[in-house]
C-alpha cells in the first residue's frame, strides 16, 4: 500500500512536469494538445474508492491549471473522466476478470481493451476541457477538430510512454 | 433524518463530483477575464520559479537569433536618434517622455490556446502594476493583468477580452483591432467605415486613446478585407507585427501620468 502511493506520487510529479515543460512547449498548431498528465488516472489501481480517484483527478487537474493559469478547466475535466472510469471499466470487463490489487495496463487488460479504455477517457476528457475552454458554441467546429486531434496525438504519446516503461517479465503484443 | 443519510451514503460519488465540479467552474469563471484569484497568485510564484529555470537553459539554444535581433534593434534606435538631433521639432512633439520602459523576459508563452497568457520575470517589486501595456520591438503584446512579488502574467492580443484601439497611419481614421479565435499570426479589425478603401500592407498603430500604449506603435498590416453582414461598417483581418511565438523580451509600459488621468477620469463621471 506504502508502496504503491510512493509510485503514484512520483508519476503525480513525473507526468506534471513532463506536461508543463516539455508536451506543453511542442506547438503543433491550433488543433493538437496532446495530455498525457491523464495517464497518471488511467494507472491508479482497480480497487481505488471512488472519493478518492474523483480528488486525484481535481488534483492532477488543478497542480496543470496552476502551471497554465487557468485555474479550474483542466481540474473540472480531470474530474469528470475521474468519474466516468468506473462505469467504463464496469462495461469493459468482468468482475472475476480483475484482479483488485491490479492497476490498469497493457498487461492486465490486454492491448486492445486498454487502447479502448484510453480512447473513451480521452474523448471525455477532451470534450470538456475544450468545449469549457472556448465556452461558445460559435466555435463548435473548433472544438470537435480540436478534439478529435488532440485525443489521438495523446493517445500515441500515452503509448510510447507506456511502451518505455513496460515491465519486461511478460511478453506481450 | 434516517432517509437522508442514505440517500447520501447512495449516492455520494455523484454528489462529491457535482461538488468537485462546481467548484471547478467557479474558478474557471472567476478567473475567466482576469486572473484576480489567490490561487493564481500562489501558482504563478510557484510555476514563476520552474519556468524561469526552464528559461535559463532554454535561452541558450537561441542565442545567435537574440544578437541578431538586438544588433537590429539598435540600428533602429540609432536611427532614431539621428532624427531626433536633426529634427528637434519632432523631439518636442514626441509622447514618449511620458512613459517609462521596463524591460522584461517572457518566461512561458501560450499562443494556442482560446485564451492566451504570458509569464514574464518582473514583478511589483520591479514597478509594475495592473492594465500596464506590454510591447516588443515589432508591435503591442499585451496588457498586465496580475501581479506578484517578482513575476506578473500578462493577457496577450490573442484572447477574446483583448480590444485595442487603432488607428490607420494613412488616413488617420479609428479602429478597433481584436482576435478572431483561430490563428496566432492573425487578427481582426472591426467598425472601419465602408468609405474606407483599403489595401493589402496599409499599417495599423495604436491610437493612444488608452493610455496604456503610447500613439504610434505597430499593431499589424491589413491582410485582406472580409465580406461583412453589416451594413454600416467593413471588417478586415489583419497580420500582427509581432510574432508572438517567439516571443522572448518584452517592454512594460508605465504612463508616469496615470494618476493624474485616472483623477481627470473620475472628475468626469
Amino acid at each position: 500500500m506504502n508502496n504503491r502511493l510512493i509510485l503514484n506520487s512520483l508519476r503525480f510529479i513525473g507526468l506534471l512536469f513532463l506536461q508543463v515543460l516539455v508536451i506543453d512547449n511542442i506547438r503543433l498548431g491550433l488543433y493538437i494538445h496532446p495530455h498525457i498528465y491523464v495517464l497518471f488516472i488511467f494507472l491508479l489501481p482497480f480497487n481505488i474508492p471512488n472519493w478518492q480517484l474523483l480528488f486525484a483527478g481535481f488534483f492532477m487537474g488543478l497542480a496543470v491549471d496552476l502551471f497554465n493559469g487557468t485555474p479550474g478547466l483542466n481540474a473540472a475535466a480531470c474530474v469528470f473522466m475521474a468519474f466516468i472510469r468506473p462505469l467504463v471499466i464496469n462495461g469493459m470487463m468482468r468482475r472475476n476478470d480483475i484482479n483488485e490489487n491490479d492497476e490498469p495496463s497493457l498487461n492486465t487488460m490486454g492491448t486492445s481493451r486498454f487502447i479502448v479504455y484510453s480512447l473513451l477517457l480521452l474523448l471525455a476528457h477532451n470534450l470538456i476541457l475544450f468545449m469549457l475552454e472556448a465556452f461558445s458554441f460559435k466555435l463548435i467546429g473548433v472544438v470537435f477538430l480540436q478534439t478529435l486531434l488532440s485525443v489521438f496525438s495523446s493517445l500515441l504519446l500515452i503509448f510510447i510512454i507506456l511502451l518505455l516503461f513496460k515491465k519486461t517479465k511478460k511478453k506481450l503484443l | 433524518m434516517y432517509n437522508l443519510l442514505i440517500f447520501l451514503k447512495k449516492y455520494n460519488n455523484i454528489l462529491l463530483f457535482l461538488i468537485l465540479e462546481v467548484l471547478c467552474i467557479i474558478m474557471l469563471m472567476n478567473n475567466l477575464p482576469y486572473q484576480k484569484r489567490k490561487l493564481t497568485n500562489v501558482g504563478n510564484a510557484i510555476s514563476g520559479k520552474l519556468f524561469k529555470t526552464k528559461t535559463n537553459f532554454t535561452n541558450y539554444f537561441s542565442l545567435k537569433e537574440e544578437n541578431q535581433l538586438i544588433v537590429e534593434h539598435n540600428a533602429l534606435l540609432m536611427s532614431h536618434l539621428y532624427k531626433i538631433n536633426t529634427d528637434t521639432s519632432e523631439l518636442m512633439n514626441s509622447q514618449s517622455f511620458d512613459f517609462n520602459f521596463i524591460p522584461a523576459n517572457v518566461i512561458n508563452n501560450s499562443i494556442n490556446n482560446v485564451n492566451n497568457y504570458l509569464l514574464i520575470d518582473k514583478g511589483r517589486k520591479n514597478g509594475i502594476k495592473k492594465d500596464m501595456g506590454v510591447i516588443c520591438e515589432n508591435g503591442v503584446v499585451g496588457k498586465v493583468v496580475n501581479v506578484t512579488e517578482n513575476y506578473a502574467s500578462v493577457i496577450s492580443m490573442l484572447h477574446p477580452y483583448t480590444i485595442i484601439s487603432a488607428r490607420f497611419t494613412d488616413n488617420q481614421h479609428i479602429a478597433n483591432v481584436s482576435w478572431d479565435n483561430l490563428d496566432y499570426r492573425f487578427g481582426t479589425v472591426n467598425d472601419i467605415p465602408l468609405h474606407l478603401v483599403l489595401e493589402k500592407g496599409d499599417t495599423l498603430v495604436t491610437s493612444g486613446f488608452s493610455n496604456i500604449y503610447p500613439a504610434g506603435i505597430m499593431i499589424g498590416t491589413i491582410e485582406e478585407m472580409i465580406e461583412s453582414k453589416s451594413k454600416d461598417f467593413s471588417t478586415a483581418k489583419i497580420r500582427f507585427s509581432t510574432n508572438f511565438s517567439a516571443l522572448r523580451h518584452v517592454f512594460v509600459i508605465e504612463n508616469l501620468n496615470q494618476t493624474e488621468i485616472d483623477s481627470l477620469t473620475l472628475t468626469q463621471r
